[in-house]
């Protein structure tokens, strides 16, 4: 009976530490936001459904890709499953730090890749290979106060033009600033905005800057002609603060990524909840979509990679995209979602991440040195902005210093 | 009282040097680790042309990195800001400091009070520091402002314009440092003879003319290594710009070498380029060290 009983209890403990030892840890490395959160709130569904064991590592956005990349490099399979902003996908790409999804997509119902709008489905891709999944959809779109668009008997842009001219409306009436854009440390996203709505481009196919040419020169001058019916604290404002400015004070209209929409409407952080609507951002002479919004993928030295994307198809497949947006993440722009009645219904702005066919979907630029093109035109352009500089001559500056900049993209 | 003989002392002297090496070993193997190595492994790298955006096969490239440096407008503007950085605090903080510290040296009513509040700023982490001192700032909500339209004064938009944010840099660095300059001024008061300044006052000197005549040429050794801890800090000062003028804006109006080598690599992950530019920044750093032991050994 002892024997019997030793036996047993032998068989016991082995078949469990046999069971752990079949069960994956998983390390998920995710940057604090809503996206995070939300994910987060899936793990012990999750580990309830496969025995898999999920940790969390958040770093600060300031940091998380540095680190990450260093990880990777050093092979060190630190993380199964990371998060990264949109414009690190080159740098990313370059240095082959995240894996190609492209057959696992294909293959999975769950994720049902069909659900994205044809532009959509690109967002994560560099050089044709899918290495991040969309985390976020995130377009710049207009937001306007309802109370002073009403009361003004104005309505939310449809071009540029409209824009501009309801920022004046707004400006003279004495109930507001007319309009906001963050013209500090972050100009380069609305100016690049510009550059592309009116027809320009950053730089042409052989990597040589396109910054002074007609279209940008009047994309920049528009930009700078709107600081006209901005509050004053607009020229240094990142975009942050001219979020904070413009759900803290009276302003018209500012056109933001659609992200903030959580923010915006959290009575905690401000006060013109119930007030506030969404609009497509206003057309130039071209039909352009900025779009944004975070990336999550599987770094190439995960450990576990296909338990890595059993997470990522629970966590961000089609059957549970609603509780996903529900848990406190920013949408993603699936068709499901963004036409779902129910949902529609609690978040007003989901139509406006409807992005048309034919539009022109700009992403941030798919450059290695796009941090350095991008520090540069922000240095210029903050001289342009205040005045100091002249717009075509700030920008054919600009352009002689892009030059070498973008030579590197082509160096081996 | 028995004496050891001079063989035995000697062995004695030897063995316990042999220890004294032996206890010192680990804090020099740290040190060559978390300083030696890295200061060396930084030199190779500034010769090299590593970037943390690729794999592309690193190279040695001579001496290209610093050619490149030499030959950008940026270098030498982030040199311009830091220098005129340092001429700024030097020239509020330390008048402000001393003056400080000899009204408090006069033990004066509220002393105690003033002397605990007035080293609060020095307390706080630059980062909390500079994220306040940034919504003060704010030209539509900031405190600042507001208090200056109250006296009919239009106040900049301060991080928006060149001097205005170098202004502005210089006034919440002042505010951070000025208690120290305070604090170690009233130490070197506390230390200097009563005698000559008695004498003076026989002699019939006014107390300006004693002031600048007899305590302020006495605390020079004390001032100047104050000075040149000013200095160091101000050529080292990268947190508050991080936060205050978001990395060194408006434009490149407040990037100072360090934020220039640090949007080098970490921005724009040029690690060599940004290597380069630590060793030009070491180089740069060290007649400030040099006169830094001359002054502390003047103090002494």
């Amino acid at each position: 009976m002892p024997f019997t009983k030793t036996l047993f209890s032998a068989a016991t403990i082995l078949l469990a530490t046999t069971t752990l030892s079949f069960a994956d840890e998983l390390n998920l490395f995710l940057s604090p936001s809503p996206s995070s959160t939300a994910i987060q709130s899936f793990i012990p569904a999750f580990e309830k459904a496969t025995g898999h064991k999920v940790n969390v590592t958040e770093t600060s956005y300031g940091e998380m890709h540095q680190k990450l990349m260093l990880s990777v490099q050093l092979k060190q399979g630190q993380y199964d499953v990371a998060q990264f902003d949109n414009s690190f996908l080159t740098p990313f790409g370059a240095a082959g730090t995240m894996m190609p999804l492209d057959d696992k997509i294909a293959a999975s119902k769950e994720y049902d890749i069909s659900d994205f709008g044809k532009g959509q489905q690109d967002y994560g891709k560099y050089k044709g290979q899918t290495l991040g999944l969309t985390l976020s959809t995130e377009p710049f779109i207009q937001w306007y106060r309802t109370d002073i668009y009403e009361a003004l008997g104005l309505k939310p842009a449809k071009t540029w033009d409209e824009y501009r001219a309801n920022a004046k409306v707004v400006k003279e009436s004495g109930k507001g600033d007319g309009a906001i854009f963050g013209f500090g440390a972050n100009v380069s996203w609305w100016w690049m905005t510009m550059v592309w709505s009116f027809g320009g481009h950053l730089y042409d196919e052989n990597y040589n800057p396109t910054v002074n040419t007609p279209e940008a020169v009047a994309g920049t001058q528009f930009l700078k002609d709107m600081l006209a019916y901005a509050p004053e604290g607009a020229l240094s404002a990142t975009s942050d603060d001219a979020t904070i400015k413009f759900f803290s004070t009276d302003i018209g209209a500012m056109v933001q990524y659609s992200g903030y929409w959580g923010m915006l409407n959290d009575p905690a952080n401000q006060k013109h909840v119930g007030k506030i609507g969404t609009a497509p951002m206003p057309k130039g002479s071209t039909d352009v979509t900025h779009l944004a919004g975070w990336n999550i993928g599987i770094p190439t030295d995960a450990k576990t990679p296909e338990v890595a994307w059993q997470f990522l198809e629970f966590v961000l497949g089609k059957p549970n995209a609603k509780n996903y947006l529900n848990a406190g993440a920013a949408a993603i722009g699936r068709k499901s979602v963004i036409t779902d009645p129910e949902l529609v219904a609690k978040y007003s702005y989901l139509p406006v991440l409807d992005i048309p066919e034919g539009t022109r979907i700009e992403r941030y630029p798919q450059i290695r040195v796009w941090p350095e093109f991008e520090k540069a035109a922000i240095d210029a352009l903050a001289g342009i902005m205040n005045g100091s500089v002249e717009v075509k001559a700030g920008l054919d500056a600009l352009q002689e210093t892009e030059k070498p900049i973008l030579a590197q993209e082509n160096s081996k | 009282m028995p004496t050891l003989s001079r063989g035995r002392s000697k062995s004695i002297e030897t063995a316990n040097a042999r220890l004294a090496e032996i206890l010192v070993l680990p804090t020099w193997v740290m040190l060559i680790a978390v300083f030696a190595l890295p200061i060396i492994g930084a030199f190779y790298l500034s010769f090299r042309n590593e970037t943390l955006g690729a794999f592309v096969p690193a190279r040695f490239i001579g001496l290209d990195n610093y050619i490149q440096a030499f030959t950008d407008p940026r270098f030498w503007e982030s040199i311009w800001v830091t220098l005129i950085l340092i001429v700024l605090a030097l020239a509020v903080q330390i008048p402000l400091g001393i003056g400080l510290a000899v009204l408090l040296h006069r033990n004066l009513a509220g002393t105690q009070f003033f002397r605990t509040v007035l080293i609060i700023p020095m307390l706080l982490t630059p980062v909390a520091v500079g994220l306040m001192w940034r919504f003060l700032f704010d030209a539509d909500l900031g405190v600042i402002n507001w208090a200056l339209a109250q006296i009919n004064i239009h106040g900049p938009n301060w991080l928006g314009w060149r001097w205005p944010a170098i202004m502005a840099v210089t006034i919440v660095d002042s505010w951070q440092s000025i208690p120290f300059v305070m604090l170690i001024t009233m130490a070197g008061l506390a230390g200097l003879p009563q005698g000559p300044r008695e004498a003076a006052s026989i002699d019939g000197a006014r107390a300006a003319q004693i002031f600048f005549h007899v305590t302020l040429p006495s605390l020079l050794p004390v001032l100047l290594v104050i000075a040149m801890i000013r200095i160091i800090d101000c050529l080292k000062m990268f947190d508050l710009i991080f936060i205050l003028t978001g990395k060194g804006g408006p434009g490149t109006a407040t990037q100072t070498l360090g934020m220039l080598t640090y949007n080098t690599g970490f921005i724009f992950f040029q690690i060599s380029r940004a290597a380069a530019l630590g060793v030009l920044m070491v180089i740069l750093v060290a007649p400030i060290y040099i006169m830094w032991r001359r002054a502390t050994e003047y103090a002494k």
